[in-house]
């Protein structure tokens, strides 16, 4: 049986850091009865390899610092190696390697990065990364509900 | 070599927190004195001044990333106390559920996440290898173990308070929501695995241990008192109890004392090199009522678990050395066995009946100025204490971290390994290794204790007497 996993996550309190949570709560109101697990956390950790690799197709949501405020990059990740001597936080590629590695399976797996204009303490989204968020969600629930969760490898949105 | 050295491990890695090591060599280049330095400052005690006091659990929480639930239980204990109300009855159960499954999954990061480097691979292993992933490649199925336990625990913390890290289902009163039956039962068809997972790890860690002569010997093995809560009945508990303390011979030095009056038998003094305050038992001063708190020194003080797999552990466990366990490397031989503990005993309160009803939470308004509550923490005793003015505003805060409480332990223990391992002709990065490596076995705690989180480099440098490095390592 397809199931798909969402992971937000980020630092709520970081105003647009927040935008994988706030994209994970929206996401949940629109596919919490299409057998899509959407969790929502500060950073990757290794724990989350377990529910990884039990999924079918996993998508990631978060901000980045680097673009034009707002914009949505969506990229295929690919498991790496294991990563450096640090634990605290991993990148998707590595928590998909930790799939592989302890568990043997990697599902397919895409990344959703919102550039961010503001990163001051706060609970709200600038301007520009909310009037994007709706397109966002949009093309994150299309793919989880679409047969393959199939995406070009990668695109600017 | 005719000049006194500084050796500096800064910061300390696979720790919680942020914290140096200074090692003071001798003209003769031995080592004549070791201090553990914590060098992060948070002072919830002072920002707290002012706020409601029905904040205070959620914002006592936020000390710490990963044990919020032991300052919630123990806050909202002294809140209980501000209110003047007897909690009712399935909310005490549901606490200590919630207390337990911290315990299990922090023990669960210590074990695997951060000490099964120095197990399985060795002190001596490669730094570049020694971590999580070396753990990962050499054992897979302990390192699925070691993630299928911390879930165990998260899990059980996000069924009941609705997040895995900063819940806020911990109230002045009780708990703000019931159980519900599909959560119960979720939890307890988890149950099998993690008993399995608990039984099979410690059976891996006594047969590892062996290995570890050397160490046992010198990991901090030395007399000292160790304190923990005790049940009416001398059996080990985590959310409520009367405080014990014994000696090294196994005697109790105290017992029956009364945890909301902790200021009568424990002191604290602050040093200028640290930001980690030393508690100490007041009747001997200090240093010499330096004390152990946590899994080694609850196991020492108690005469029982209460459940059947977990006191056949503990039996063993006492045949360790003579009378007391001394050496602290036998904190996650402890560690593990409360983990069992744990697990057992979440099954037996997960099948009260009572633990589904709807009545769990108490009303009222505040009834006395001053609260103390107190519990055990993964990383021992925790004591909050405020005082409130007509208002409900919090005027005064004072709180008693576990790992202050080992701060005393640490620092001679520091020593010991350093004295014991470390040569300045041929410093290694095992030797080093060592020195952490008795600071990881207490699993301080520093934001807690420092009432943050960041890069964990190791740098070693080697230093003159007048500061200049003459030697440095780095990983």
């Amino acid at each position: 049986m397809s199931r798909v996993l969402i992971i937000g996550y980020g630092n709520p309190l970081r105003s647009d850091d927040g935008v994988g949570w706030r994209a994970a709560e929206e996401l949940e109101n629109r596919l919490s009865d299409r057998g899509v697990e959407i969790i929502t956390c500060h950073q990757l950790t290794p724990e989350l390899a377990d529910k990884v690799s039990g999924s079918t197709a996993v998508f990631f949501v978060d901000s980045q610092r680097e673009g034009v405020p707002g914009a949505v990059t969506c990229s295929r990740v690919a498991p790496q190696a294991l990563p450096g001597p640090f634990s605290h936080q991993l990148s998707p590629g590595a928590v998909l390697g930790l799939a592989q590695e302890l568990y043997g399976r990697t599902p397919a797996a895409f990344t959703f990065s919102v550039c961010g204009e503001r990163f001051e303490i706060g609970e709200t989204l600038s301007q520009r990364v909310t009037e994007n968020l709706p397109n966002l969600v949009a093309q994150m629930a299309a793919m989880a509900c679409a047969p393959g969760n199939d995406l070009p490898t990668k695109q600017e949105a | 070599m005719s000049e006194k050295r500084t050796i500096v491990i800064d910061p300390v890695t696979r720790i919680e927190g942020h914290a140096k090591i200074t090692l003071h060599l001798d003209e003769q280049g031995e080592v004549s004195d070791a201090r553990f330095h914590v060098t992060q400052f948070r002072g919830f005690e002072k920002l707290c001044e002012g706020r409601p006091f029905t904040e205070m659990p959620s914002l006592m929480a936020r000390i710490c990333g990963i044990c919020p639930v032991s300052h919630l239980i123990a806050s909202a204990k002294a809140c209980d106390a501000l209110l003047a109300v007897r909690i009712p009855p399935t909310a005490d159960k549901l606490r200590r559920i919630f207390n337990m499954a911290q315990i299990v999954q922090s023990h669960a990061l210590s074990v695997f996440h951060l000490s099964s480097p120095d197990l399985l691979l060795g002190m001596d292993a490669d730094p570049a290898k020694s971590n999580l992933w070396g753990v990962f490649e050499r054992d897979p199925r302990l390192a699925r173990d070691g993630i299928r336990l911390r879930q165990f625990g998260q899990q059980i913390i996000e069924r009941l308070g609705g997040k895995r890290i900063h819940p806020a289902w911990v109230v002045p009163g009780g708990v703000s929501e019931p159980l519900s039956q599909p959560d119960r039962d979720a939890i307890l068809g988890a149950i099998p695995e993690a008993l399995a997972i608990a039984v099979r790890t410690l059976a891996w860690f006594k047969k590892t241990s062996e290995a570890f002569r050397e160490e046992i010997g010198s990991f901090g093995n030395f007399p000292s008192l160790f304190m923990g809560m005790v049940k009416e009945d001398g059996s080990i508990t985590f959310y409520d109890g009367k405080i014990r303390i014994g000696d090294a011979t196994g005697i109790l030095v105290a017992d029956r004392l009364d945890a909301t009056r902790y200021y009568n038998y424990l002191g604290e003094k602050v040093e200028s090199w640290s930001y980690l305050k030393s508690a100490y038992y007041k009747p001997r001063g200090c240093p010499d009522g330096m004390y152990r708190v946590g899994p080694l020194a609850r196991l020492n003080v108690v005469d029982r678990c209460g459940t059947e797999r977990a006191d056949q552990e503990l039996a063993e466990f006492k045949e360790l050395q003579r009378a007391a366990v001394l050496s602290s490397f036998h904190y996650h031989q402890a560690r593990l066995i409360e983990i069992l503990y744990c697990v057992e005993r979440l099954e037996q309160l997960l099948n009260d009946p009572e633990i589904l009803s709807k009545h769990v939470r108490a009303e009222a308004k505040p009834n006395a100025l001053e609260g103390i509550g107190a519990s055990e923490a993964p990383r021992g005793t925790l004591f909050h204490h405020y005082k409130i003015d007509e208002q409900g505003l919090v005027r005064w805060a004072n709180l008693i971290i576990a790992t202050g409480q080992n701060n005393l332990a640490m620092n001679r223990s520091v020593l010991q390994v350093a004295k014991h391992f470390v040569h300045h002709d041929r410093m290694t990065p095992g030797m080093l290794n060592r020195v952490e490596a008795v600071i990881r076995a207490y699993d301080p705690c520093l934001s807690c204790s420092t009432h943050a989180l960041g890069q964990m480099a190791l740098r070693i440098q080697l230093l003159t007497a007048d500061g200049q490095v003459v030697d440095e390592i780095a990983r």
